[in-house]
C-alpha cells in the first residue's frame, strides 16, 4: 500500500515535469567566446564639441565659419586581430549613417558577434565603396535624403557639411561641403552634364591610430571615434572657401582636396568597457 | 479501488494540462478585414501608421464617406467636409491657396495637398506641429501626433469648420448608416470622435500618388523629352539645386527651410514657434513637387501665383537673412540665375510630376451618394 502511494506521488510529479511548455532561447550560444562592439561618434572643431548654427570658427585659411549641419557613412568598418584574422562588420548593416541633429545616429551598437581578444586597429570606409553605394538602396528617412543624383553619379552623399562663412568682404555665404563621386568633364564647363566622360569614386580608407584595444568574452567595449572637423580644411591643403566657393559637387579638384584632407580627420577617443 | 487510481491520474493530468501557461489569443469583438498597402517602387517602406489605428478595409471606406460628408460639421445649418477644401482635382488641396472655414476665416496658411502622406514621419503641417515623437509635439486632447489630430484640427478650427466633436459625433450617431458602418469598423456602433478621426486618418493614408509620367519614366514605360530631360538635370544638379529640398521619390525631404523669400520674420506659425531655434525663423516644410502643377498658389502664404513666378524666384529673387538655410548657396547672388531656356526645361520637368491617375482615381472621390 505505501509502495503504491509512493509510485503514485512520483508519476504525479512527473506529469508536472513534462505537461508544461518550455520555452527554449534559441538565441543563447552554448558558449559565448564573442563580445560586442558599440560605437560612438563625436564631433569636435579645434578640440571643443561642435557648436552649431553660428559663424564662430576660423579655418586654415583664415576663413570665418559655421557648421549647420553634419551628416555621413561609414562603411565596411574593419577590426584587425593581433593574430592576423580581420573582422569586417557586415551581419547586420556595413553602411552607418551618423547626423548630428539625430541623436539616435551618433551610437551604434554593433549586430556582429566579435570574437574576443587582442586587436592592434580599426579601420574604416569613409563614404560607401563604388560596389555598394547604388541609387535607391536607401528609401527611408534619414538616409534617403543623401541621394546623390543619378547624373552626377548616382548613389549617395558620402558627406554633408552645410554652414555659413564670411567672405572678403564679411558677408555671410552659406556652403554646402559636400562630397560623393565626382565628374569628370570635357572641358571646363562643369555646368554641362552632357559633357561628363568620366566618375570618380571619391571615397577613402580611414586608419585610425591608437585604436588598439582589447574585447574580454561577453563584454561591449565603447569606442568613440572623433570627427576633428577643422581637418576637413586643412592638412595636406588649406581649404579656402573664397576660391572654391560654395558648392563641390560639381568640381572634382576641390572633392579631391577634400578627400586628400580627410584621412587624418578621425581620431579615436575613449574606448571603455560598456558597465550597465 | 483500481478505478479510483486512474481516474485520479486522469484528473491530475487534466488539471496539468489546463493550469500550464498557454499563449494569450486577443479576442477581437469584429473581424475587419486588413488592408496592406502596396508600396510602390522605390517609395519608403517606413509607413507612419500609428499601432492604435492599422489600416482595415472597413476603416478606409467608413473614412471616404466621412471625409466628403459635409454633415460632419455637426451644424444644422451649414455643410462643410474635410472634401469642401480638399478637393481631389487638385491633389486634395482647394486650388485658390488658402482654406475658408464656416466663420469666413482663412487658413493661417495655404493648403497642404493630402498626397503621399503615410510616408511622412517628419511631421505635418507647413511647420510640423503634429509630430508624435517631435520633443516639441503637445496638443492638449488630441490623439497621438498623426493625421488622426489633423482630423480632429479640422472640426475644431475657427479658420475651419469652427465646430466641436460632441456635435459632430452626434450627428453622425443619428444617420442610420453610419453605426453599422463604425461597428465593422472598430466593433461598436457608438459612434466616438476618436473613431471618425481614425476612419479619416486611415483613408487619407490611402491617398499615394505614383503613376506620372515621371515615374512611368523611371519604370522604362515611357521617355521623356530632350527639354524634359534638360529639366531633370537642372532640378538635380547645382544649375538649379532643387533636389537637396525637393529631392527622394517623394519629391520632399519633408524638412522645413527658410528658402530666402523674406527678410523680416514675423510669422507665429513658422517653424521657429514649434522648435524656439532661432535658426528655425522663417522655416516651413518643403512641401512635395508631385502634382505641383495643380496646387497653386505658391508658397506657405500663396505669394506665387504660377509656376514661372516660382522659377523665377528661385532664379533672381532670393533674399538675404541670416536665416537663409544653407542649402540656398546662391543666396548672394540672388539666385541660381538661369536663363530663360532653362527656366522653361526646368517646369517642363515638374509638368511631369503631375499623376492625372491620382486625381481621377474612383476609390479616392466622393461617394456616389451619401448614407
Amino acid at each position: 500500500m505505501k509502495m503504491k502511494k509512493q509510485i503514485h506521488i512520483i508519476l504525479i510529479f512527473f506529469i508536472f515535469l513534462f505537461a508544461c511548455k518550455k520555452e527554449i532561447n534559441e538565441d543563447t550560444p552554448l558558449t559565448k567566446e564573442t563580445g560586442k562592439i558599440k560605437f560612438k561618434f563625436t564631433h569636435l572643431i579645434d578640440g571643443i564639441p561642435l557648436q552649431k548654427d553660428s559663424i564662430m570658427y576660423v579655418n586654415a585659411a583664415g576663413n570665418s565659419y559655421g557648421v549647420f549641419d553634419v551628416m555621413y557613412f561609414v562603411s565596411d568598418v574593419t577590426l584587425y586581430k593581433s593574430d592576423g584574422s580581420i573582422k569586417l562588420i557586415n551581419e547586420w548593416k556595413d553602411i552607418n549613417y551618423v547626423d548630428v541633429d539625430i541623436p539616435s545616429t551618433l551610437t551604434w551598437d554593433v549586430y556582429d558577434e566579435i570574437p574576443a581578444g587582442e586587436y592592434d586597429s580599426i579601420t574604416f570606409v569613409f563614404g560607401i565603396p563604388t560596389e555598394k553605394n547604388k541609387s535607391f538602396m536607401f528609401v527611408n528617412y534619414p538616409e534617403v535624403n543623401m541621394m546623390w543624383p543619378d547624373v552626377l553619379g548616382g548613389g549617395y552623399h558620402y558627406m554633408m557639411i552645410n554652414g555659413k562663412w564670411k567672405d572678403s568682404s564679411g558677408i555671410a555665404n552659406n556652403f554646402d561641403f559636400h562630397l560623393g563621386i565626382g565628374q569628370l568633364y570635357h572641358s571646363n564647363a562643369t555646368d554641362c552634364i552632357d559633357s561628363i566622360y568620366a566618375f570618380v569614386q571619391n571615397y577613402f580608407t580611414v586608419s585610425l591610430p591608437g585604436s588598439s584595444f582589447t574585447l574580454l568574452k561577453s563584454e561591449t567595449k565603447e569606442i568613440e571615434i572623433v570627427m576633428n572637423i577643422e581637418s576637413w580644411f586643412k592638412t595636406p591643403h588649406n581649404f579656402d572657401f573664397n576660391y572654391w566657393g560654395a558648392n563641390i559637387m560639381q568640381l572634382q579638384p576641390a572633392m579631391q582636396v577634400v578627400k586628400e584632407n580627410g584621412y587624418d580627420v578621425f581620431t579615436i577617443g575613449k574606448i571603455n568597457k560598456e558597465y550597465k | 479501488m483500481k478505478k479510483v487510481g486512474i481516474y485520479s491520474y486522469l484528473c491530475v493530468f487534466l488539471i496539468c494540462l489546463c493550469s500550464c501557461k498557454k499563449e494569450k489569443t486577443i479576442d477581437f469583438p469584429t473581424d475587419p478585414t486588413p488592408y496592406t498597402i502596396v508600396i510602390p517602387k522605390f517609395f519608403p517602406t517606413n509607413l507612419n501608421i500609428p499601432s492604435d489605428n492599422p489600416m482595415t478595409v472597413e476603416g478606409i471606406e467608413l473614412g471616404r464617406y466621412l471625409f466628403y460628408d459635409g454633415r460632419l460639421c455637426g451644424k444644422k445649418d451649414t455643410l462643410m467636409s474635410c472634401g469642401t477644401c480638399h478637393n481631389p482635382s487638385f491633389s486634395f488641396e482647394n486650388g485658390t491657396g488658402f482654406g475658408i472655414g464656416t466663420t469666413g476665416i482663412p487658413s493661417p496658411h495655404v493648403m497642404l495637398p493630402l498626397i503621399n502622406l503615410v510616408f511622412n514621419t517628419q511631421g505635418y503641417l507647413w511647420n510640423g506641429k503634429v509630430e508624435k515623437n517631435s520633443p516639441f509635439y503637445s496638443i492638449p486632447g488630441a490623439y497621438g501626433g498623426n493625421l488622426e489630430d489633423l482630423c480632429w484640427m479640422g472640426v475644431y478650427a475657427p479658420h475651419e469648420m469652427n465646430s466641436d466633436t460632441n456635435k459632430a459625433k452626434a450627428t453622425i450617431q443619428n444617420i442610420p448608416m453610419y453605426p453599422p458602418m463604425f461597428k465593422k469598423a472598430f466593433g461598436s456602433e457608438e459612434v466616438t470622435f476618436k473613431n471618425i478621426s481614425k476612419a479619416i486618418a486611415q483613408f487619407i493614408r490611402t491617398l499615394i500618388s505614383s503613376n506620372s509620367k515621371f515615374d512611368k519614366y523611371l519604370r522604362g514605360e515611357v521617355n521623356l523629352t530632350i527639354d524634359e530631360m534638360n529639366g531633370y538635370a537642372y532640378f538635380n544638379t547645382e544649375e538649379a539645386d532643387c533636389f537637396h529640398c525637393h529631392g527622394t521619390i517623394l519629391f520632399t525631404t519633408n524638412g522645413y527651410y527658410n528658402n530666402a523669400k523674406d527678410t523680416i520674420f514675423n510669422d507665429t506659425r513658422d517653424r521657429y514657434a514649434v522648435t524656439l531655434n532661432p535658426m528655425d525663423r522663417g522655416a516651413y516644410k518643403a512641401p512635395t513637387l508631385r502634382n505641383i502643377a495643380l496646387t497653386g498658389p505658391y508658397m506657405h502664404d500663396g505669394r506665387f501665383k504660377t509656376l514661372d513666378e516660382v522659377i523665377d524666384f528661385y532664379s533672381e529673387g532670393l533674399m538675404w537673412s541670416a536665416y537663409a538655410d544653407p542649402f540656398m548657396t546662391y543666396l548672394n547672388d540672388g539666385g541660381v540665375q538661369l536663363n530663360p531656356k532653362q527656366k522653361a526645361d526646368l517646369k517642363a520637368f515638374l509638368l511631369t510630376l503631375t499623376d492625372s491617375s491620382f486625381i481621377s482615381n474612383p476609390a479616392f472621390s466622393k461617394p456616389i451618394t451619401l448614407p
